[in-house]
C-alpha cells in the first residue's frame, strides 16, 4: 500500500538527503554552543547569537532548515506507516535477528528528538520571535538614547501644545525615575556580571522589567540566550533531560550517518570501514560536544 | 503395437544435425501464433524449451509443480556443465566429448543424439554467458574450466559449486522475459495428472491444482514433458522431495514407450545415511574428487576400530590407507566414472572395510590442503565443506569427509527419437525425463548440458517439424470425450485413494518400496534378487491400495494425497525397473548384474545380445508390458570394453 | 530430545489461524528440522489428524522452497542456513519451539506454514533478465569479464529466493532480493544495456506488490541463508539514482 506515489527508493533517498543536510547543521550549532563555555561574560556567544539572529543569509538558511526538518519528519512517518502496513499480521515471537545498532528504533529516537526539539524551541527559538518570554539584553547607550528620545518627544509635544506643563513635568519625572532605577539596578549588581557586546555596555532584563523601564514600544533589545542557557542548565532536571536527549540523538545519528552512505550507494569495500568509523565518531562527538555546555555550567561555572 | 523409428538422419555423423536442420519443415511466424504448446516441468529442459519456443512465437503454457520455476531440482546440480569449447587448449573437441560420453555411457547410447549433444554444447555456454550466468573466470577475464569424472580434458564450466542453480536461473530469467512478453503463460503449483491423447496424438493434459485440488484441462497442439527423473522410487535419493516420475509414467500408460528404466545412476559422493528418519540424501559435488582422495583402512581391524569409535581416521598412518580407486584405476584414479566409483565403494564396504556406520568411505583433503594450502581448497570447495559440516557436524578441513553412493540420476526415461518425440505423436520428452543421451551411465556435468541442449537447441527445431503439420488443425475444445474420460479417470483414482482409509501412512509405503529397491534393484543386482523383488513390489502395491491412510480432503492443499498419487505410480514404475534389470542379462554402466562381471569385479557387457535400447510398451493393468528393442548401431565408434585403468 | 512445538495452523488463505501445541519425544539431535516435522506429521497421520503443511523440496539448501520463522528468526537460530539445513542439535532437550509462516502482505498464507511467494516471480518478470533470445549470441569469451566482477556477480546471483529477507525485515521489504538480481546483472557487461530500465521497473513492481520500504536495518543480510550482502542494496540505490537522474528511460 503506497500512501504517496513515489518509489520506495526515492522516498528513502529523500529522507537521507534531508538528513544529510541536518547533519551539516549540527556541528555548526554545536560550535555556537561551545562559545558559552568561554568565560568572557558571554561576549562571544552574544555576538554569535546576534549574527545568527540578524544576518539575512542565515535567516534564509533557517527557513530551509525548518523545511528540511519538516520533510524529514513527514517522510519518516510516512515510511513507518507504509512499513507497518506491509506486515498486517505480526509475528508471535519478537524478532531475534541481529540488526544494525539503533536502526530498528529510528522512528522512536526520531520522535524523542522531535519532542526535545519542541522543548528546545520553547526555551530558545520562540523567544527570538517574541512568542515566548525570555531574558533580554539592551545596550545601555541605546537605552539612554531611548529615554532621551522620549524626553525630547515630551518636550516637543509640550512645545506644540499637545500637553500641559503639569503633564510634562509629571512624565519627565517618571522618565527620570525610570532612568534612576535602571542605573540603580545596574549598580546593585543585577545581573552580577558586567555584560558587553561589541565593546558596548549591555544590560539584561526580563520582559517585565524591560516593559516597566522603557515601555512597550521599545524595540532595541535582543534575547539574551547566554543568560537563558546559564539559568536553564543550572536546573539539574533540565540538564538531565538535555543530556538524555543527546544520547537518543547519538543513537539516531549513528544509524543515520551509516544509512546516508548506504542509501546513496556510496559503498565501497575499501572505505566501508572508514564510513563506519566516521559514523561512530560523528555520533559520539556531536552529543558530547553539546553535553559539554550543561556540564560546564553545572559543575564549573 | 508400436514400432521404434529413431528417425536418425542419413549422412556422416558430423553432418547429421546440419542436414536435419536444412531439411526440416518450419512454421511461419503467423502460424506460430496459432499453435499451442504445453510444457510440463520448469527445470533446465522445460524452462529453456518454453523460453525458446515462446521467443519463436508459439503460444506456450508451462506448468510448474512448485511455487516458482526456480525450485526445480536442476538447481541442485553443483559441479558444472560440459562443453567442447577447448578453451584450455588441452585437446578437446566435439569428437572427444562425443566419444567420452558414449564411452562413459558404456556404449548404450545412440550415436547421432550424442554427437548432436556434443555439437551444441558450445552454444549452450555462449547462450548462458549472454544471459548473465556468472561462470567462474580467470584473471584474464576468460571462462575457467575444471576437470570432471570420465574425462582427460578440462571441459567443465562452473559457477562456484552452484552451476545448476545459475544455469536454471538463467533459463528461469529467459522464461520470465517471455512471461512478461505474454508469449508464455505460467501456471504454478499445478501437477500433471494425465496425458490426453486424441486420435493418436498428444493433445493436452489434465492437471491438479495443488492449492485447491481442482482438476483442470489444458489443450496443446504438442506436449513437452520435462519432468525429470524417477530416482525417488528409491525413496532415499539425492532428488528433491517433489521430484517424481509420475508424469512420465502417465505418458507411458497412454502409450509412450519407457526406455531403459534399469539404468539408474548411483552417485559415489553423497553424505552417508545417518538414521531411519532420514528423508533424503545430500550430494557432495563430484568435483570434490578432483582434489580429494578416496580411501578406506587397509586393515580390517582398523576399520572395525573406527566403526567402534576407538580410532579416528587421522590416526591411520599413510601406509595403512587403501586408496582403492588409485590402486585399481591408476590412469583415472579418483576421477573414474560414477558407476565405477560407486561400485568400488560398495565393494570395499561389503568386504568389511567401511567406516562410519560401515556404509561409508573417506574422502580426504589432507594432501590437497598440503599441496594447495587451505585458502585455495576453501576457494574451490568452501561452500561444499560448509554444507558437509552443517549436516554431519564435522570439520572436513581437519578430518576426512565420509561419503557413500546414493541414487542420483536416472538415465532411463521416455523413449524418444532423434526429434525427441516419444512413440505418441505430438508428445515430446526433454531432459532427464527422456531416456536421454547418456546410455547406461551419465558422466558428471553432462546432465545440465543435455537438459539445456534439448531445451534451447534441439526442441525448438525438431518440434517445428511436427507442428508444421498441425497448422491446419484448430485447437480442440477441452470438452471432447477424451478430456472428459481422462479427467474422470483421475477423479476416480483420487476418490479411490481417499476412500481407502487404511492403517499405514504414505511415507511408510514409500520407505518400504525404497528398501526393496535399494536392496534388490540397487547397485548390485542378481537374478534371484530381482525375481524376489517383483512379487514384493506387487504385494506392496496391493497392500497400498488396500491399506493406505490419507488424511485431509481432496479439495485443499494436501501433501499426503500428492505423495500418495505419486507413490501409486512409483509402485508400478518400480516393477518395470526390476523387470528391465532382469531382462538385461549383462552389466553395463549404472546397471550391474553380479552374475556378469570380470574376475576383477568390473562390469561385463554382452554386446552381442544386449546392444539395444530396451523400450517397454504398456499393455494394460496387470498385463505384462512388452519389450521393444531398438538396436544400437555403432557406425563411427569402435566399441570397446570400458577401461579406465 | 523432547520438544514442545507451537505451530501456526491455518486452513486456507481466508481462515483465521491459531497456534497449536504439540509434544514430540525422542528426537535425535542428528535429525534435520524438517525431518523432525516429518516425524510430527507421521504421528499426526497415525492419530488421523491433519498433518502440518510446509513447503520443502530439495532439502539441501538450494531450492529456496522451505522457510519457517522459528523462535523469532527466519530459518531458525543458525546463521547462513536454510530451514532444511537446520539440525536439531541446535536445540536443547525440553525446548519450546515456536514455528510461524513468513509474514508479509505480499506473501499471503496458502495453508498452515505455506505462503505464496509468486510476488518474487512477478518482480523478476519485470526485468530480472537480460533480453536475449535463444541463439545468435557471441562466443562466451568474446567479452572478458574481470574475475572480481564475475565473482561478485556470482555472490549476488547465489540468492535462492526463499524470502527470508522479507520475513526478517521489520518492514517486510524485498530490497535484498531485488538488489541481488539488479547487482548481478549490473556487474556483468551483458546486463549493462538494460540497467537503467531494469532497476526502475523492478523497484516499481516491488513497491506495487506491497513490500515495505528499506530502512537499512540489515536484518535481511543477517538472516540470508546465502549471505547476500547489503552492499547489493547500496549498489541498487546507486543504480536507481543514476537511472532517475541520467537516463531518459
Amino acid at each position: 500500500m503506497r500512501l504517496v506515489k513515489l518509489a520506495s527508493v526515492t522516498k528513502k533517498i529523500t529522507i537521507a538527503a534531508v538528513g544529510a543536510f541536518l547533519l551539516v547543521f549540527l556541528p555548526m550549532h554545536m560550535g555556537l554552543n561551545l562559545c558559552i563555555i568561554r568565560d568572557d561574560g558571554g561576549e562571544w556567544y552574544r555576538n554569535v547569537c546576534h549574527f545568527m539572529g540578524t544576518n539575512w543569509i542565515v535567516k534564509i538558511f533557517e527557513l530551509v532548515l525548518l523545511a528540511c526538518c519538516l520533510l524529514h519528519i513527514v517522510v519518516g512517518v510516512l515510511l513507518t506507516i507504509e512499513n507497518y502496513m506491509a506486515r498486517p499480521v505480526r509475528y508471535q515471537v519478537p524478532s531475534r535477528t541481529k540488526t544494525h545498532f539503533g536502526s530498528k528504533y529510528m522512528i522512536w529516537t526520531g520522535g524523542l528528538v522531535f519532542c526535545f526539539l519542541v522543548l528546545h524551541f520553547i526555551n530558545f527559538y520562540f523567544v527570538k520571535y517574541d512568542l515566548v518570554e525570555g531574558v533580554y539584553t539592551v545596550k545601555t547607550e541605546k537605552l539612554q538614547m531611548h529615554i532621551q528620545d522620549r524626553a525630547m518627544d515630551l518636550q516637543k509635544s509640550f512645545d506644540e501644545g499637545k500637553i500641559g506643563q503639569e503633564e510634562l513635568s509629571e512624565k519627565m519625572m517618571g522618565l527620570q525615575m525610570e532612568y534612576l532605577s535602571f542605573f540603580q539596578l545596574m549598580q546593585t549588581g543585577q545581573p552580577a556580571e558586567k555584560l558587553s557586546r561589541d565593546g558596548q555596555e549591555l544590560v539584561n532584563l526580563d520582559r517585565k522589567s524591560l516593559e516597566a523601564f522603557v515601555g512597550k514600544d521599545f524595540k532595541d533589545y535582543e534575547p539574551d540566550f547566554y543568560t537563558m542557557c546559564n539559568n536553564l542548565f543550572k536546573d539539574r532536571t533540565y540538564s538531565l533531560i538535555y543530556i538524555l536527549a543527546l544520547i537518543v540523538l547519538g543513537i539516531h545519528l549513528f544509524h543515520a550517518v551509516n544509512s546516508i552512505f548506504q542509501t546513496f550507494g556510496l559503498n565501497h569495500r575499501k572505505y566501508n570501514g572508514a564510513i563506519e568509523m566516521f559514523a561512530v565518531i560523528y555520533a559520539i562527538l556531536i552529543p558530547v560536544g553539546f553535553a559539554v555546555v550543561p556540564f560546564y555550567v553545572m559543575f564549573v561555572r | 503395437m508400436v514400432t521404434l523409428n529413431s528417425k536418425i538422419p542419413q549422412g556422416p555423423l558430423a553432418e547429421k544435425w546440419t542436414r536435419y536442420k536444412a531439411d526440416q519443415k518450419l512454421v511461419n511466424p503467423a502460424n506460430k501464433r496459432k499453435l499451442d504448446v504445453i510444457v510440463v516441468g520448469t527445470g533446465l529442459a522445460g524452462a529453456s524449451a518454453a523460453a525458446s519456443l515462446g521467443a519463436l512465437g508459439f503460444n506456450v503454457k508451462i506448468f510448474c509443480i512448485s511455487d516458482s520455476p526456480r525450485r526445480a531440482h536442476s538447481i541442485a546440480a553443483q559441479g558444472g556443465i560440459n562443453a567442447a569449447k577447448n578453451y584450455p587448449n588441452d585437446g578437446d573437441s566435439i569428437g572427444r566429448l562425443f566419444y567420452d560420453t558414449i564411452k562413459g555411457g558404456d556404449y548404450r547410447a545412440r550415436e547421432a543424439n550424442v554427437y548432436r549433444l556434443a555439437e551444441v554444447s558450445s552454444n549452450i555456454i555462449d547462450q548462458c554467458v549472454a544471459q548473465g550466468v556468472p561462470f567462474a573466470r580467470d584473471y584474464a577475464g576468460m571462462l575457467d574450466n575444471r576437470s570432471f569424472g570420465g574425462a582427460q580434458v578440462s571441459r567443465t564450466f562452473y559457477a562456484k559449486g552452484q552451476t545448476g542453480q545459475q544455469l536454471l536461473l538463467g533459463a528461469y530469467s529467459a522464461l520470465s522475459k517471455e512471461i512478461k512478453a505474454g508469449s508464455v503463460k505460467m501456471y504454478h503449483r499445478k501437477e500433471m495428472m494425465d496425458l490426453v491423447v486424441v486420435d493418436g496424438k498428444a493433445r493436452g493434459i489434465i492437471t491438479r491444482d495443488l492449492q485447491t485440488g481442482k482438476l483442470e484441462r489444458w489443450f496443446g497442439h504438442a506436449v513437452i514433458v520435462a519432468t525429470g527423473g524417477y530416482g525417488n522410487v528409491y525413496y532415499l535419493s539425492t532428488n528433491a522431495m517433489n521430484s517424481n516420475g509420475s508424469a512420465a509414467w502417465q505418458c507411458y500408460k497412454r502409450g509412450a514407450c519407457f526406455a531403459n528404466p534399469c539404468y539408474v545412476q548411483i552417485h559415489p559422493t553423497c553424505i552417508p545415511v545417518h538414521g531411519d528418519y532420514q528423508s533424503k540424501l545430500t550430494l557432495m559435488s563430484e568435483s570434490l574428487r578432483n582434489d580429494g582422495r578416496i580411501w578406506v583402512p587397509k586393515k580390517k581391524e582398523d576399520a572395525e576400530a573406527i566403526r567402534a569409535g576407538k580410532l579416528k581416521p587421522t590416526d591411520i598412518a599413510e601406509q595403512d590407507r587403501d586408496y582403492y580407486l588409485e590402486r585399481r584405476y591408476p590412469a583415472f584414479g579418483n576421477l573414474v566414472p560414477r558407476d565405477i566409483a560407486s561400485r568400488a565403494a560398495k565393494e570395499r564396504c561389503d568386504a568389511g572395510y567401511g567406516v562410519g556406520s560401515g556404509q561409508a568411505v573417506y574422502l580426504d583433503f589432507k594432501d590437497a590442503i598440503e599441496r594447495l594450502g587451505k585458502d585455495k581448497v576453501e576457494a574451490r570447495y568452501g561452500n561444499l565443506f560448509q554444507m558437509y559440516e552443517k549436516i554431519v557436524d564435522q570439520n572436513p578441513y581437519q578430518t576426512p569427509m565420509m561419503i557413500y553412493p546414493a541414487v542420483h540420476y536416472t538415465m532411463g526415461g521416455l523413449w524418444v527419437d532423434y526429434e525427441l518425440q516419444t512413440t505418441i505423436e505430438g508428445l515430446f520428452a526433454a531432459g532427464e525425463a527422456n531416456f536421454s543421451d547418456h546410455g547406461a551411465n551419465r558422466l558428471g556435468a553432462s546432465a545440465l548440458m543435455q537438459g539445456l541442449a534439448d531445451g534451447y537447441f534441439v526442441l525448438p527445431y525438431t518440434i517445428q517439424n511436427y507442428l508444421s503439420k498441425e497448422i491446419y488443425n484448430a485447437p480442440i475444445p477441452t470438452t471432447v470425450a477424451e478430456f472428459d474420460m481422462a479427467e474422470q479417470a483421475v477423479r476416480e483414482k483420487i476418490q479411490k485413494l481417499m476412500s481407502i482409509k487404511g492403517e499405514k501412512s504414505v511415507d511408510t509405503f514409500q520407505k518400504e518400496l525404497g528398501h526393496i529397491m535399494w536392496e534388490y534393484v540397487g547397485m548390485g543386482r542378481t537374478k534371484e534378487g530381482l525375481e524376489k523383488a517383483i512379487p514384493m513390489i506387487q504385494q506392496l502395491r496391493k497392500e497400498f491400495w488396500e491399506n493406505v491412510r490419507i488424511v485431509g480432503e481432496e479439495n485443499t492443499m494436501n501433501p499426503e494425497l500428492e505423495k500418495a498419487i505419486r507413490l501409486s505410480d512409483h509402485l508400478e514404475l518400480a516393477e518395470l525397473i526390476a523387470r528391465d534389470a532382469l531382462q538385461r542379462e549383462e552389466s553395463c554402466g549404472g546397471h550391474f548384474r553380479e552374475e556378469h562381471q570380470t574376475e576383477e569385479g568390473e562390469a561385463k557387457r554382452d554386446d552381442e545380445h544386449f546392444m539395444f535400447v530396451g523400450a517397454w510398451e504398456y499393455k494394460g493393468e496387470n498385463q505384462e508390458p512388452e519389450l521393444h528393442k531398438e538396436d544400437l548401431n555403432y557406425e563411427f565408434i569402435k566399441v570397446q570394453q570400458r577401461n579406465y585403468k | 530430545m523432547n520438544l514442545t512445538l507451537k505451530i501456526w495452523r491455518q486452513e486456507n488463505a481466508k481462515a483465521k489461524g491459531r497456534f497449536e501445541t504439540y509434544k514430540l519425544e525422542n528426537i535425535s539431535p542428528d535429525c534435520s528440522f524438517l525431518e523432525m516435522l516429518d516425524i510430527l506429521n507421521e504421528q499426526l497421520v497415525n492419530k488421523l489428524a491433519h498433518p502440518v503443511c510446509f513447503d520443502n523440496d530439495c532439502r539441501e539448501g538450494i531450492c529456496g522452497m522451505c522457510g519457517l520463522y522459528i523462535n523469532g528468526r527466519p530459518h531458525g537460530p543458525d546463521d547462513g542456513v536454510t530451514t532444511c539445513q537446520l539440525h536439531m542439535r541446535r536445540f536443547k532437550d525440553g525446548d519450546t519451539i515456536v514455528i510461524e509462516p513468513w509474514r508479509a502482505k505480499p506473501f499471503p498464507i496458502i495453508k498452515d506454514l505455506v505462503v505464496d511467494r509468486s510476488a518474487f516471480d512477478k518482480i523478476i518478470q519485470e526485468g530480472g533478465y537480460i533480453s536475449v533470445t535463444t541463439g545468435g549470441v557471441p562466443d562466451g569469451n568474446a567479452i572478458p569479464i574481470p574475475k572480481k566482477n564475475a565473482d561478485e556477480a556470482m555472490d549476488s546471483a547465489a540468492c535462492i529466493g526463499c524470502g527470508a529477507c522479507v520475513a526478517a525485515c521489520k518492514n517486510a521489504s524485498a530490497m535484498l532480493f531485488v538488489s541481488a538480481k539488479v547487482s548481478q546483472l549490473t556487474l556483468l557487461p551483458q546486463g549493462k544495456p538494460e540497467a537503467a530500465k531494469r532497476v526502475q521497473a523492478m523497484v516499481a513492481k516491488m513497491d506495487e506488490l506491497g513490500f515495505g520500504n528499506c530502512t537499512n536495518t540489515y536484518a535481511c543480510e543477517a538472516e540470508c541463508p546465502k549471505s547476500i550482502k547489503r552492499s547489493n542494496i547500496a549498489r541498487m540505490n546507486r543504480e536507481f539514482i543514476c537511472a532517475k537522474v541520467c537516463s531518459e528511460e
